[in-house]
């Protein structure tokens, strides 16, 4: 079930996608990306129910899970601020492209993860490490969205600086700004709270706080400290704080990398 | 049936004839009414803009028809001050076609501009209430309504701005989202600007300033437009809280450089500022345009927009009349077919008929059964010859077809028991 889900979100991440870029009408007028988007979002959400339900559960700290939970997070946290600003209507198929990114891969590696489980090879079930998998995950899918929306600002600055028509199909300076603001303080937030326990977790399990895991993660975090402090604490706006979100969420990639694919070292 | 229409336009007559022949909205019930009364026309629809007056009609015999539409358009619109050379008449699909490009835009005076189908939804109402629009003029309307959206929707057709001041308040739509709480600043009190102003008030701009070297003029524009009115001296203070700065003074040279604007800009945390230079000569260095969060746009700018939009609308007009042609053909095979529709149904009929007395002298069944095999037996017979017979009225070729079935079918003659 998981992976059939996953599966039939993925297509429909591909088709919002499609649809958006080739600026096809679905005959749903300025619904149609976002009802696209909404039901893949219902899946995907089911495909990790149907995790959840694997005796034994595939674990969700395992990296192809944490790509669909980002995927998730990243169209899920669109569909909220397209709600609060319609403006922004005109990303949904940058949306739709990278949830589509994220899952493709994610439903892939857990075809994996889901035949080892079969085996019997239990995974983890901390209650600190689901918190800070959840918690991490949704502030790096809301940390992904506010870089994009600083890309989106830096772009189209330009664009308006050398009085240039290409980036017309972009939302307006100040929607991309106030969806940064929005997404970088709960991002930021959520990201916090994912350090926090993932400092629990290491804890609880006898391990040493300080690992690599762990000093990714708070590198990262202390980067972010910048514009943050800029964007949300100072209210300052224009193309700086979008520079640092970008760079912030550029080093979160990276530390992520650091942890999943080099090794957590813990 | 056949279709008239006769008026005048921009086109063809300059304004002081217009507008002697505009009829105000409030009116237009009135006049569709009196088109008909005199029954020379079966419909008759009544379009009046400030570009155009065009009656557009439906009647059975040809000149007796259009005599009358010259007759009411000289003694009953105007006061006969058009010369005949100014009043057009076109017939038939000439007709179909004029109205679907006029409902697009085609023939406005701003290429694709989309004022002009709410006006002719408007005249299309006037004639609904009239009682002087029929199924012709109404599947007319309906088609043409249909056309335009197409043409809109498949050509990119009025996307792009044509004009100086909608450039401007495109421009600052890249910028801001909304605008009633944004501080528009008007540095100078001149015609541009207001022009320029009228254009951020319809998107929804309420907070206005006026700076002005003489206060007068400022209080004046800032009274018709519900603003606030300063001397020149208060401008670095305005400055300080404008998001969109419109300046048309006439100077020697720039009244703000770099300096000025970046002291203002001081204390903003980011805040882009939207300048729009309408001065000639200009009123704001072009240096300035080079400071973080201000976006300087000066005439030749927006020019150069408007330029490119206008080539845009040029391009995307070719397809749109290309799908006016193609909707007004399939308008025409509508109206071919239009005369053929009691034999048609006859036809169905006595077919129908035929078909549920043989089948009543079958063994008993479920009766809504068999009347469904009925019916979806004639459907399938007839397909054939009324797809030809529809073919053939869309060339006008269909009369003798329209006879051979009439003949072969006996639908003249009193049906068999």
């Amino acid at each position: 079930m998981t992976l059939v889900c996953l599966g039939f979100a993925s297509a429909l991440y591909l088709f919002a996608a499609f649809v958006g870029f080739t600026g096809r009408e679905l005959g749903l007028g300025r619904w149609g990306i976002p009802l696209v988007l909404g039901l893949a979002v219902l899946l995907h959400g089911a495909g990790f129910y149907g995790l959840h339900l694997q005796q034994p559960p595939v674990s969700l700290s395992s990296f192809p899970a944490a790509l669909a939970l980002i995927g998730w997070g990243v169209a899920l946290s669109w569909l909220v601020l397209h709600a609060w600003r319609p403006g922004l209507r005109s990303t949904g198929p940058w949306i739709a492209a990278i949830a589509a990114s994220f899952t493709l891969p994610a439903e892939l590696g857990l075809q994996l993860a889901v035949r080892r489980s079969d085996r019997g090879e239990a995974a983890a079930v901390a209650i600190w490490s689901h918190a800070h998998v959840l918690l991490g995950t949704a502030g790096f899918s809301l940390l992904a969205l506010a870089s994009f929306a600083g890309l989106g600002y830096l772009a189209k600055e330009r664009g308006l600086k050398q009085r240039r028509s290409w980036h017309h199909g972009l939302p307006a300076l100040e929607s991309l700004d106030q969806a940064e603001h929005v997404t970088l303080a709960l991002g930021f937030a959520l990201l916090t709270l994912g350090v926090a326990t993932g400092f629990a977790w290491s804890v609880s399990q006898g391990l040493d706080p300080w690992n690599r895991h762990t000093l990714f993660l708070s590198a990262a975090w202390a980067v972010y400290l910048v514009p943050v402090g800029a964007r949300v604490l100072r209210q300052q706006r224009g193309p700086w704080p979008a520079r640092g979100v970008v760079l912030g969420f550029l080093f979160l990639v990276c530390s992520y990398v650091g942890i999943h694919v080099i090794g957590a070292g813990s | 049936m056949k279709l008239f229409l006769v008026g005048l336009s921009y086109r063809t007559a300059p304004v002081a004839v217009r507008e002697r022949y505009a009829v105000a909205p409030v009116h237009l019930v009135e006049r569709d009414a009196k088109l008909v009364s005199e029954a020379r026309l079966d419909e008759a629809a009544l379009l009046s803009t400030c570009n155009r007056t065009e009656l557009i009609a439906a009647a059975r015999s040809d000149e007796r028809a259009l005599d009358y539409l010259h007759r009411f358009m000289r003694e009953e619109l105007g006061d006969g001050s058009a010369a005949p050379a100014q009043i057009y008449e076109l017939r038939g699909g000439d007709v179909v076609e004029h109205v679907f490009r006029v409902a697009g835009g085609l023939d406005s005076m701003v290429l694709g501009e989309a004022q002009i189908l709410g006006q002719l939804k408007d005249a299309y109402r006037a004639a609904v209430a009239a009682r002087s629009c029929g199924p012709v003029l109404s599947r007319l309307f309906q088609h043409a309504f249909r056309a335009a959206k197409r043409m809109r929707s498949n050509t990119g057709l009025g996307a792009s701005q044509v004009s100086v001041a909608r450039v401007g308040v495109s421009l600052a739509r890249e910028i801001f989202e909304d605008f009633a709480d944004k501080q528009v600043l008007l540095l100078g009190a001149g015609e541009m600007a207001e022009s320029a102003l009228h254009g951020l008030r319809e998107a929804g701009a309420r907070r206005i300033s006026v700076v002005n070297r003489t206060l007068a003029s400022a209080v004046e524009l800032a009274a018709r437009h519900g603003g606030s009115a300063h001397a020149l001296d208060a401008l670095p203070a305005e400055l300080a809280a404008a998001d969109i700065l419109i300046a048309s003074v006439q100077v020697e040279r720039p009244l703000l450089g770099s300096a000025e604007l970046a002291r203002a800009l001081g204390h903003r945390r980011g805040r882009p500022l939207f300048v729009v230079d309408l001065g000639i000569p200009r009123n704001v260095a072009p240096a300035v345009a080079e400071l973080e969060d201000v976006y300087l746009y000066d005439l030749d700018d927006l020019e150069a927009t408007a330029e490119r939009g206008r080539q845009q609308r040029a391009s995307a007009a070719e397809t749109a009349r290309a799908i006016a042609r193609e909707e007004a053909e399939r308008y025409l095979a509508w109206l071919g077919a239009l005369p053929h529709v009691p034999t048609v149904r006859e036809l169905q009929e006595r077919l129908l008929s035929l078909a549920k007395r043989e089948l009543a002298r079958a063994p008993a069944g479920d009766a809504a059964q068999l009347d469904r095999v009925a019916e979806a037996l004639v459907a399938k017979l007839l397909h054939r010859p009324l797809e030809r017979l529809r073919r053939e009225a869309a060339q006008g070729t269909s009369s003798y077809y329209a006879a051979a079935l009439r003949e072969l079918f006996g639908l003249d003659e009193e049906e068999e028991e």
